[in-house]
């Protein structure tokens, strides 16, 4: 029941800030935002797909994961969007700081390759790895600046805060405690509905900046 | 058993000779059209192994190696065209729906080859219901694919996308009909509502799809 609602509030949250990150671009006509309309689709799409099988079916798929095709979708929209909001010279800026993401990040895909399928860990992990290092590059970046472009740090957090969820989450999910909120894989889900909606005004603030 | 093969070449052969007949003008549609039904006979086969070869039951096998399969091959010939060809947006939108379209027809008429065609209100809301969902999933892939394509290293990241989007979609779709009862009407409304959304905001936000 905790987890029916879980994925049902993740997918209305994701599905109306598509709605809305949709409204933006038929408004501004801007890439960030049609990328960002993107990234909520494909993630309430899978979403729904996961929360229907549960429902349906009382089990998880059991030949292949079609959600997953859904996050990985989700996560390329999300690193493209990163890479279309972020400057020549944001590019080119270094900081040792950055190394933390795989240093945090690999010994959990090692984790995760014990515990499951192996091609799906390394294109989801790396690909939300590579969101982090950006992310964590972005902020410190941002952190610089001065004025609007100093907005930016916004956009950088809540990325920064959906891939951390996202580690929390797949970490909990190797240690499944119990089906109920005693769980903290739920209350890492919650978290992560509450980044992902949050990722949109966090981009309306970066695309101004 | 079905020879589908042979309900392919049956199909094909008067739509070849129209074709020829019609000229030159009208070859890229007719292609697209048998583009798609070979994608749809093709899938088949290809559904058939993957099932074998995860020894997936009916269900599993709808709900989770057909979409993907059959959204694969239904986008092969349009990358193809994209690739070779390289047309403009508008044109992309009408080669994705033909090639849909070809693809949705040829499955239907299998579906009956099959369960025979007896009940004419359960196949008409079939009919509409899955000719719909593959309408949506090329609409889908079709609008985005005109999109993305016009900006050079949005386009694997975007095609990726997209393919998976109307994977889940379908998928979505094929759960609902396989679990069968009053849930797979919902599903055969599902894309005819998807549909009339698409079109009546298109109509009334007087959005431009290939700008």
């Amino acid at each position: 029941m905790v987890e029916l609602f879980d994925n049902a509030s993740q997918f209305l949250a994701t599905l109306l800030a598509g709605i809305g990150a949709g409204i933006l671009f038929y408004k501004s006509r801007k890439q960030a935002y049609f990328l960002l309309a993107c990234f909520f689709g494909t993630y309430s799409l899978a979403t729904l797909y996961w929360t229907l099988h549960v429902l349906l079916f009382n089990q998880t798929p059991q030949v292949f994961y079609v959600s997953e095709l859904g996050w990985v979708a989700s996560s390329m929209f999300l690193l493209t969007l990163e890479y279309t909001l972020s400057t020549p010279e944001e590019r080119k800026f270094k900081h040792p700081a950055v190394w933390l993401v795989p240093i945090i990040c690999v010994p959990q895909l090692l984790l995760y390759l014990c515990h499951g399928d192996i091609l799906f860990n390394l294109l989801i992990c790396g690909m939300t790895m590579a969101a982090a290092w950006y992310s964590v590059r972005g902020l410190l970046y941002a952190r610089r600046q001065s004025g609007k472009l100093r907005d930016m740090q916004y956009f950088h957090i809540a990325v920064l805060c959906i891939c951390a969820l996202e580690f929390c989450l797949w970490t909990a999910s190797c240690f499944w405690v119990s089906d109920t909120l005693t769980n903290p894989y739920f209350w890492f889900d919650f978290l992560l509905t509450a980044a992902l909606f949050a990722l949109l005004p966090a981009t309306r603030k970066a695309v101004g900046a | 058993m079905t020879y589908i093969e042979n309900i392919f070449v049956c199909i094909a052969a008067p739509l070849l000779v129209t074709a020829l007949c019609m000229g030159k003008k009208h070859y890229p549609a007719f292609s697209f059209c048998f583009a798609g039904m070979a994608a749809c006979l093709l899938s088949a086969y290809i559904n058939t192994f993957f099932a074998r070869l995860y020894s997936a039951d009916i269900i599993n096998a709808t709900t989770q190696i057909a979409p993907v399969v059959e959204e694969i091959m239904k986008l092969l010939p349009l990358l193809f065209y994209l690739l070779i060809f390289e047309p403009k947006a508008e044109k992309i939108g009408a080669a994705v729906l033909i090639v849909a379209a070809g693809f949705a027809t040829f499955e239907n008429i299998c579906y009956l080859t099959q369960n025979g065609a007896a009940q004419l209100s359960f196949l008409l809301i079939r009919g509409f219901g899955t000719g719909a969902m593959h309408i949506v999933c090329g609409a889908l892939v079709g609008l985005g694919l005109a999109y993305v394509w016009q900006r050079g290293w949005l386009r694997i990241a975007g095609t990726a996308g997209l393919l998976c989007a109307a994977i889940t979609f379908h998928a979505t779709y094929n759960l609902l009909i396989a679990y069968g009862g009053t849930v797979q009407y919902v599903a055969y409304a599902l894309p005819i509502l998807t549909i009339a959304v698409g079109v009546g905001a298109g109509k009334l936000l007087k959005i431009k799809p290939y700008h």
